[in-house]
């Protein structure tokens, strides 16, 4: 047996690079024209559309099994999601006020159950989790940063001290390998603790859309880490990147 | 009652017999690296023809590659 060559960089694909522009660019445009928004959802949902009818053949068979896996947990979850949401409504108490935002909040649903379990599919439950947890402390500490910073300068001794809060996300990510089970657990204890800091009031739907994309990383985090349990090591794990949809 | 049948594999085993990297198979085969690390790490069972290119690399049977495991719950 030899020792392990190195392995290839990752370099994204031509349709990535394109569908890409497409998806930047049409998001750019809309500050121009909504009708824009068009062209997020050709540059989205267009490769694998022309991959369904045999068009594009850019993706092998796992990389198709773990989209049509993620593609179903999507319709899943928007499937259930809406049966939850009729009702609801329907139910007499309450009406829409915001219907623009009701499909907004379906869209990033579909594409953000589509992502996470793109992303586990990929990297693993353990990877997928830290990576997770490093983008959202990443975040935390830039916005801490930046909200301190400026117009409204806080002092040095908040700008000190904010940015720790970026520290346990930091940390649950460096323990997520250690120690799956209990960061499974802490982070679903976290999502529950930021369920009743932030008073999420669903009936608003842009809450809605903020309750997924910063509450369910931790949640999908935390039950991929559960269920898979001790990490094996693996000096061969691939580090590939998956940055859009496509 | 119902049977549940793992996969056992050998790729890597095969693999490193050969003394190649996992892009190299994969380039022989034609999938991505990642498809042969989630082969290898029994997270991907993959299509017969895969398998049977599997095989053709290695100038092995499929089964020496890809055994079945069943469950104990087996009729």
């Amino acid at each position: 047996m030899t020792e392990p060559k190195g392995r290839e960089r990752w370099r994204p694909t031509r349709t990535k690079l394109v569908a890409s522009g497409i998806v930047i660019g049409g998001f750019w445009l809309t500050s121009l024209n909504w009708w824009f928004l068009l062209l997020v959802g050709i540059g989205t949902f267009g490769p694998g559309v022309l991959r369904e009818i045999g068009w594009l053949h850019d993706k092998d068979e796992f990389q198709r099994h773990a989209d049509q896996r993620a593609g179903y947990h999507a319709f899943l979850t928007s499937g259930l999601t809406a049966f939850v949401l009729v009702p609801f409504f329907r139910s007499g108490e309450r009406s829409i006020n915001d219907t623009q935002e009701l499909a907004t909040f379906f869209l990033v649903l579909l594409w953000f159950t589509w992502l996470l379990s793109a992303l586990v599919a990929y990297w693993g439950a353990h990877k997928a989790a830290a990576r997770f947890l490093y983008v959202f402390g990443s975040a935390v500490l830039v916005f801490t940063i930046i909200s301190n910073i400026g117009p409204e300068w806080t002092g040095w001794a908040a700008l000190l001290m904010h940015p720790l809060l970026a520290a346990p996300f930091f940390a649950l990510a460096w323990l997520s390998g250690r120690w799956p089970r209990v960061t499974g657990i802490l982070l679903l204890a976290a999502f529950i603790f930021f369920l009743q800091f932030f008073r999420f009031n669903l009936e608003r739907v842009t809450d809605g859309v903020t309750f997924i994309l910063f509450l369910g990383p931790l949640l999908a985090g935390g039950i991929a880490l559960l269920l898979a349990g001790k990490k094996t090591e693996d000096p061969d794990d691939a580090d590939e990147l998956l940055i859009t949809g496509n | 009652m119902k049977s549940h049948h793992d996969i056992q594999t050998f790729v890597r085993r095969r693999r490193l017999l050969a003394d190649m990297t996992q892009q190299e198979l994969a380039d022989r085969v034609g999938v991505t690296r990642q498809t042969i690390l989630s082969i290898e790490k029994g997270k991907y069972t993959p299509s017969v023809a895969l398998a049977l290119c599997l095989a053709e690399v290695f100038d092995v049977s499929v089964e020496s590659l890809f055994q079945l495991k069943k469950g104990e719950n087996d009729d």
